[in-house]
């Protein structure tokens, strides 16, 4: 009976979505053993109790006189008497015991001793006994292990071979870049550095966090195309706790690195082309957006406003101490809030600070999810020992962000932003006692990556792409090229992020997965393999597409996606990702595609010639 | 001197037995019957008409309280699509009890049953409760399947029959309860009627000999 079970026959995409059910349910069979240890211990300490009495007891009879034996009970070793008081057999030990260590069965007037009542309990409570049953027809299966631990572990076997880098690509990197010492350069400085404008490309893309809540179980499946009812199902089968997604475009400038490399078709004006728009949330669940619809621009950071009403911007220092606690008894989620200390003044002039702490579990932004310490007076080290409290389900806090904010409260209830605070809840061991105790968190400028807001800035890639042809088809036909081009490669180098949203630690163990959609829906998948411990992970890693023609390409996508590899059995997490390509799908829209097109059409034209860029990580 | 004992034992019962755990269960059927639309009514109070079908497997967490203890449902939705076959069997032997459904308004999916029914016997465990739905009872004009037939086919298969409709919220919370009576039922009758030798075999040695006719009542 013991068939392997295998997720490859499946299309990646929908091996993706499978997996984030498997890692939901590790979660909740983690919760589950949570649970059954102490019943275990429980019972453990019971029986070991009740047979050292029982031991004592036959110890003290010479040879196994059952007449003796039935003068007391075996549990209490009371004594039993001839007429009254003489106990009964119990039917699930069948011993003796006395009245008082009987219990009924609820519902029933069948009784058992008290020892066999404990444990018909561990059995129900442990789900023992549907194992008992289940072993007879299935004498091998292991008892706890479940279908969905069995397919993890297929997958991981596979996945460790397709973390590898790809095999070297018949164009190495050598071949591919003229000078590649000087592209590195570009790359890695110029395509970086904040000051130099780069060529933002920002498709607001369908993908967001697949770590989903229990709630969201189809949300994802509209990254499937396997019918034309999918799209219309996508947007009404979210939950609550499902998040909008939003289109937006963003500022638009030409890089330096275009220019530098003299691009004779380029087209793009120079300059910078400032457009920005945003499409109304697909979905808009009343309780997310009860402080009405935000737009912000991801350029300027301190522009951004996330509240209702207006607040200003001290800049950004010290740190916070809390501590955060979870109880799978009562679903209750503690954050204590301990100090701040080398905080920055709310009103510089004034020399005045008057800060509370807030926290939100992201993406619930809504009020109910609002939770306040009281205000400190005239201080830029407040104590506030104060624990703010939600109920939260065990499955949901995997798709949770704890947000801790401090604010100073100014005259006529203005409000200033001191800095916050993000942990990821999904790689949070609340089993673990040291994750329980108190931390100082620096505090950060405030980041546009919540799941509600608009615009998310999850980071930056920097990339650089390139279109091999075999031969040089300047003058060619676009008929003919392809026939001689059948064998085209699209070469792709993932230099690097920053800015990404890191774990609590400050690292993540990153990588990168590239999926190339060409016309026909046929989609070419490659992994870069996972850096660890890193906040600004240098992959330096080169896709490579093969077998795919220019007039393909014009109308294929690129999509890019930057991943936090899981930690404790949890969910990888999707920190961001980006789309270059011809075609805006239709959940872009018309706002999004064009830009994205442009960059496209750069590396479409200029085969052999590597185009650098930096994409903003939605 | 019966209802002294037994007000007794009740407080050692109740104080006892209020804990919590968790069964497992399994939605199938053919794809578009409507498991997920039913899962959906159940966990989220929510329904859609647009139809998504399922990815291999999926599944929500519900609690419940049924006779006073906590049962957290752990409910399974499988894909009716064969293509996802060797995922969904996978899950089968985990299950403690199953929803098997089919579409009244379908033919085809009735049809399906013997066949659903089938892979239960071979992939789950012997005791495994069944419960029949024939969902979108609803779609009243659009029946092609009497409810008399659904019921004779649970009769004769041997197991519980609803008629439900995830739309209009019928008999919905009534499947997933009835289901989770019957599997309890099931523990009971696993735990009670269990071979005393196994189960007394760690309590110390076996008194074989004083297997006496149970003493329903207490004889002190
Ligand atoms: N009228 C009516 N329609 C229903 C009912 N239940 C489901 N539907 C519709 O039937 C279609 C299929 O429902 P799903 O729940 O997605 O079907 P499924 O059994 O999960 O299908 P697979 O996931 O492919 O196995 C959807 O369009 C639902 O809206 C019902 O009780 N009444
Ligand atoms: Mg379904
Ligand atoms: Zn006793
Ligand atoms: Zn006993």
């Amino acid at each position: 009976m013991a068939h392997e079970v295998h997720l490859d026959s499946l299309k990646v995409v929908e091996q993706d979505v499978i997996l984030q059910v498997l890692y939901r349910d590790q979660a909740v069979q983690r919760i589950e053993e949570e649970r059954i240890r102490p019943v275990f211990f429980d019972s453990l300490d019971c029986r070991r109790l009740k047979t050292q009495l029982q031991h004592l007891r036959w110890r003290g009879v010479k040879g196994p006189s059952t007449e003796y034996k039935d003068k007391c009970c075996a549990r209490c070793q009371r004594v039993l008497g001839l007429l009254l008081n003489r106990g009964a057999v119990c039917r699930g030990c069948s011993h003796r015991v006395c009245s008082e260590c009987r219990v009924r069965l609820r519902g029933t007037r069948v009784w058992r001793c008290t020892v066999c009542f404990e444990d018909r309990n561990v059995k129900i409570k442990t789900g023992e006994w549907f194992f008992e049953e289940r072993a007879k027809k299935f004498p091998t299966e292991g008892k706890r292990e479940t279908a969905g631990a069995k397919l993890l572990q297929s997958y991981q076997k596979l996945s460790t071979i397709s973390v590898v880098p790809p095999t070297p690509p018949p164009f190495s990197e050598s071949q591919c870049s003229r000078s590649p010492g000087k592209l590195q350069e570009l790359g890695q400085f110029k395509g970086f550095n904040k000051s130099v404008e780069n060529l933002f490309l920002s498709v607001a893309t369908h993908m967001k966090k697949l770590s989903k809540s229990q709630n969201d179980m189809t949300s994802e499946k509209h990254l499937l195309a396997t019918g034309p009812r999918q799209s219309t199902g996508q947007t009404e089968r979210r939950s609550q706790s499902d998040t909008a997604v939003n289109v937006t475009t963003r500022k638009v400038s030409i890089p330096d690195i275009v220019k530098f490399l003299r691009q004779e078709d380029a087209k793009p004006s120079p300059g910078s082309v400032s457009k920005q728009e945003a499409l109304p949330p697909i979905s808009t669940p009343p309780a997310l957006f009860s402080g009405g619809l935000r737009h912000g621009s991801i350029i300027s950071i301190n522009s951004t406003c996330t509240e209702m009403g207006n607040f200003d911007n001290a800049n950004v220092t010290g740190e916070i101490e809390f501590a955060i606690r979870y109880c799978f008894k009562t679903h209750c989620l503690e954050i204590l809030i301990k100090t701040c200390k080398n905080l920055a003044y709310g009103e510089e002039k004034k020399k005045k600070c008057n800060p509370y702490v807030k926290t939100y579990l992201l993406p619930d932004k809504s009020s109910q999810g609002k939770r306040k310490t009281g205000v400190q007076k005239n201080t830029l080290d407040p104590t506030f020992q104060e624990t703010l409290k939600y109920q939260v389900d065990p499955a949901q806090l995997v798709s949770r962000q704890l947000l801790v904010s401090v604010w100073h409260l100014g005259t006529l209830t203005r409000r200033v932003f001191l800095g916050e605070v993000i942990v990821p809840l999904a790689t949070w061991d609340f089993e673990d006692s040291a994750t329980q105790s108190f931390c100082w968190y620096p505090l950060r400028a405030k980041a546009e990556k919540y799941e509600d807001s608009v615009p998310q800035n999850n980071g930056e890639l920097a990339v650089r792409a390139k279109l091999v042809l075999p031969t040089e088809p300047r003058k060619l036909q676009e008929a003919q090229e392809d026939q001689l081009s059948l064998n085209g490669q699209l070469c792709l180098v993932v230099l690097g992020a920053k800015n990404l949203p890191v774990r609590s630690d400050g690292t993540l163990n990153s990588f990168v997965k590239g999926c190339l959609t060409l016309p026909d829906q046929q989609k070419l998948r490659l992994k870069s393999p996972v850096l660890k411990k890193q906040a600004c992970p240098q992959w330096k890693h080169s896709f490579v597409f093969n077998g795919v023609s220019r007039s393909q390409l014009r109308q294929a996508s690129l999509e890019l996606t930057v991943w936090d590899q899981a930690v404790f059995g949890m969910n990888d997490r999707l920190l961001g990702g980006a789309r270059l390509g011809s075609k805006g799908d239709a959940v872009v829209g018309a706002g999004g595609g064009s830009q994205s097109k442009l960059q496209w059409q750069k590396v479409l034209s200029n085969p052999n010639l590597w185009t650098d860029m930096t994409l903003i990580l939605h | 001197m019966a209802s002294a004992t037994d007000s007794r034992y009740g407080q050692k019962e109740s104080s006892d037995q209020n804990f919590d755990y968790m069964f497992k269960i399994l939605i199938i059927g053919n794809s578009s019957v409507g498991k997920t639309s039913f899962l959906f009514r159940y966990a989220d109070d929510s329904f859609t008409p647009a139809f998504v079908s399922t990815v291999g497997i999926d599944f929500k967490v519900k609690t419940i309280y049924r006779n006073d203890k906590r049962i957290k449902l752990q409910i399974w939705d499988t894909a009716g699509q064969e293509r996802y076959r060797t995922i969904t069997t996978a899950y089968y032997r985990g299950a403690m009890g199953f929803i098997l459904m089919y579409d009244i308004t379908n033919e085809e999916s009735f049809n399906a049953v013997q066949d659903w029914s089938t892979q239960i016997k071979t992939y789950s465990w012997d005791n495994a409760q069944v419960l029949l739905v024939g969902n979108k009872c609803d779609m009243e004009d659009e029946r092609v399947v009497s409810s008399e037939r659904g019921r004779q086919l649970a009769d004769h298969l041997g197991f519980e029959f609803f008629e439900a409709s995830a739309k209009d919220n019928i008999n919905v919370k009534q499947t997933f309860e009835r289901l989770v009576d019957v599997i309890c039922e099931k523990m009971s009758e696993s735990l009670d009627t269990a071979d005393p030798a196994v189960t007394g075999a760690k309590q110390g040695p076996q008194l074989t000999d004083q297997q006496a006719p149970p003493h329903q009542d207490c004889a002190c």
